[in-house]
C-alpha cells in the first residue's frame, strides 16, 4: 500500500506540469517525424527489407512514443540530488529497502509518461500516418508486457547508475551513455538486424534490444510472445544486480552537503 | 570604457571561469571522454544507415557527414560562449539573475562567463568527422582546398545563428519563466533536423527550418555552395548578413526582455 501511494504521489505531481507536458510532446513528436523523413527519403527508391517504408515509419513511432517508458525516466532516479543534499542518508534510515522506495517513486513518474506522453504523441502518429492497430489483443497484451518489462530494466539502470553518484558525487554523464546506447543498440532508429554484424552481436550480448526492439517486433507482429522470456531473465539479473549494489550503498553512504 | 576594456574584462571572466571548471579535474576528464562516445553514437546512427543504403536523396555519406560536422563544431562554439543563455531557466526560477544584475558588468557579458564549458569531446568529435568528409569529398575531385576556409566561415556564421536562436529563446524566458520545453523545439529539434539535408523534409517543415527557426543556413545553404557549387559564393556572405540580422534582432529582443524581468518570490 505505501508503495503504491509513493507511486501515485509522483504521478499526481506530475499533474501541474500537464501544459509544459503537451508542449513537450509536440517537440517529441517532431523527433520521430524527422526520422520517419529520412526513413521515407531513404525507402523512396529502394525496398526497406521486410518492413517496408510504411513499416518503417509504424516501426519509428512505436519506438519513439515507447522512449517515454524506457528511455527518458528520470535520470538516476534522482538519486544524485539525494546524494548532493545528503537526502540519501535520510532515505536510508527509512523503513522501507532503498530500492523499493526509489524504484515506486519511477513506476508513478513512468505511469504518468505513459499516459500523457507515449498515449499522446502514438495517437498522433496514428492520425498523421495512417496507421492501425495489432489485429489480435494477444500482441497488445505481450506488447505491453515487454514495454513494462523494458520499464523495469530501465529504473534498475537509472538506480545503478543513481548509486554511481554515492562515488562520483556526477552521474549524469552516465545517463546519457545510457541514453546514446539506447539510441545506437536498443534499435531505436536503425532496427537491430540492420546494424552492421559485430554490433549486432554486441547489442543481443547486452540489455539494449529487449528496451525498444522487442517490445516493437513484438507489437509490430514480427515476433511471439516468446522473446519475453528474455526480457525476464534480464529482469531478474537486473533486480539481482540492484540489491548488491544496495548492500555496497549501505557501507559506503558519506554525507555531504549541509 | 572602449570596446578594448569590455574585451579585457570578458578574458578575466572567461578564465576564471575556466579555472574555477578546472578544480573537478576527473569529472572534466571523464565527461569529455563521454561525451566523444555519445557524439560517435549518433553519428554512427546515420552513417549505418547512409553505409547499408548508399545516398539519401542525392547526398553521400561524406556530404551528410560534412552536415553533421558542421553543425556540431558551430553548436560546440555557441555552447563553450554562451553556456549559461541556454541555462537561463536555472536563473529565473531561483532568482540567481538579481546578483548579475547588481554587477557593473553588462548583464549578457556576465551571463556568459559564467560556467563556462570547454567541451573538447565535441570538437574532437566535430573535428574528425569534417576532416575524414572533406578528405573523402577531394579524394573523388568534387571539392578543392578551397572549401577550408569557406568552412571555417561557415562554422562562424553558423555559431552566430544558433547563439541567436538560443539568446532569442531565452529572452523569451522574461515573459514565460519556464523554456525548457520551447529550448527542445528551438534548439534540440531543429538542430537535430539539420544534421540530415533538408530536401528530406516536406515544404512546409522546410520553410520553417528556413524562415522561422533559421538552423538551415548553419550547415545546409552554406554546404549547397561549398560542396555543389550551386548558386554561387554570394550564398555564404548572404548567410553572413542574415546571422547578423538574427543576432541584432535576438539582441533587441533580449534587452526588451530583461526591462519585463521580474524576480522570483522565494
Amino acid at each position: 500500500m505505501l508503495y503504491f501511494t509513493l507511486a501515485s504521489k509522483a504521478y499526481a505531481r506530475n499533474l501541474h506540469y500537464r501544459g509544459a507536458h503537451m508542449l513537450h510532446n509536440v517537440a517529441s513528436a517532431l523527433f520521430g517525424y524527422l526520422y520517419a523523413c529520412i526513413w521515407i527519403g531513404i525507402g523512396a527508391d529502394r525496398p526497406l527489407g521486410e518492413y517496408g517504408v510504411h513499416g518503417m515509419i509504424g516501426y519509428i513511432a512505436f519506438t519513439q512514443a515507447s522512449l517515454w517508458v524506457t528511455g527518458f525516466i528520470t535520470n538516476g532516479l534522482g538519486m544524485q540530488q539525494a546524494v548532493r543534499t545528503g537526502q540519501i542518508s535520510l532515505d536510508l534510515m527509512r523503513p522501507v529497502h532503498l530500492f523499493v522506495l526509489y524504484m515506486s517513486r519511477e513506476w508513478g513518474q513512468i505511469a504518468y509518461q505513459f499516459v500523457y506522453k507515449s498515449l499522446p504523441i502514438y495517437v498522433l502518429y496514428m492520425l498523421v500516418f495512417s496507421l492501425s492497430l495489432p489485429s489480435y489483443w494477444t500482441t497488445l497484451l505481450y506488447a505491453f508486457a515487454a514495454l513494462a518489462a523494458a520499464a523495469y530494466m530501465s529504473i534498475c539502470v537509472n538506480y545503478i547508475i543513481g548509486a554511481a553518484s554515492l562515488w562520483t558525487t556526477e552521474s549524469s554523464w552516465l545517463y546519457w551513455v545510457h541514453q546514446a546506447l539506447i539510441n545506437l543498440l536498443a534499435g531505436f532508429f536503425i532496427p537491430v538486424e540492420w546494424l552492421p554484424s559485430w554490433l549486432q552481436t554486441v547489442s543481443w550480448l547486452s540489455p539494449y534490444p529487449y528496451l525498444l526492439y522487442v517490445p516493437t517486433r513484438i507489437y509490430l507482429g514480427y515476433e511471439q510472445g516468446g522473446m519475453l522470456l528474455g526480457s525476464l531473465c534480464w529482469c531478474l539479473i537486473f533486480t539481482l544486480l540492484s540489491l548488491l549494489v544496495t548492500v555496497i550503498v549501505r557501507r559506503k553512504v558519506e554525507v555531504q552537503g549541509g | 570604457m572602449n570596446i578594448k576594456y569590455w574585451l579585457g574584462l570578458y578574458a578575466v571572466l572567461i578564465r576564471s571561469s575556466v579555472r574555477s571548471r578546472m578544480q573537478y579535474k576527473l569529472n572534466f576528464m571523464l565527461g569529455t571522454v563521454l561525451a566523444a562516445i555519445i557524439q560517435i553514437a549518433e553519428f554512427l546512427m546515420i552513417a549505418i544507415v547512409l553505409n547499408k543504403f548508399g545516398a539519401v536523396k542525392g547526398w553521400s555519406l561524406h556530404e551528410v557527414g560534412y552536415l553533421f560536422a558542421v553543425m556540431t563544431l558551430s553548436k560546440t562554439l555557441y555552447r563553450t560562449f554562451a553556456s549559461d543563455v541556454h541555462h537561463l531557466e536555472t536563473y529565473l526560477t531561483t532568482g540567481d539573475l538579481d546578483q548579475l544584475l547588481t554587477r557593473p558588468v553588462p548583464i549578457l557579458m556576465g551571463l556568459m562567463s559564467q560556467n563556462i564549458r570547454l567541451m573538447p569531446g565535441e570538437l574532437l568529435q566535430g573535428g574528425t568527422i569534417l576532416i575524414w568528409t572533406i578528405h573523402g569529398l577531394m579524394d573523388s575531385g568534387q571539392i578543392t582546398w578551397v572549401v577550408v576556409p569557406y568552412t571555417l566561415l561557415a562554422i562562424v556564421t553558423g555559431a552566430v545563428i544558433l547563439f541567436s536562436i538560443g539568446l532569442a529563446t531565452a529572452a523569451v524566458g522574461f515573459w514565460i519563466t519556464r523554456i525548457n520545453e520551447l529550448q527542445t523545439l528551438t534548439e534540440d529539434a531543429a538542430q537535430t533536423a539539420v544534421r540530415y539535408p533538408l530536401v528530406l523534409y516536406p515544404s512546409w517543415l522546410r520553410s520553417i527550418l528556413l524562415i522561422v527557426i533559421p538552423v538551415g543556413f548553419v550547415n545546409y545553404v552554406p554546404s549547397l555552395f561549398i560542396l555543389r557549387g550551386e548558386y554561387g559564393s554570394w550564398l555564404l556572405y548572404g548567410t553572413a548578413l542574415i546571422a547578423g540580422i538574427c543576432l541584432a534582432l535576438s539582441l533587441k529582443l533580449w534587452k526588451f526582455g530583461l526591462t519585463r524581468y521580474q524576480s522570483t518570490g522565494s
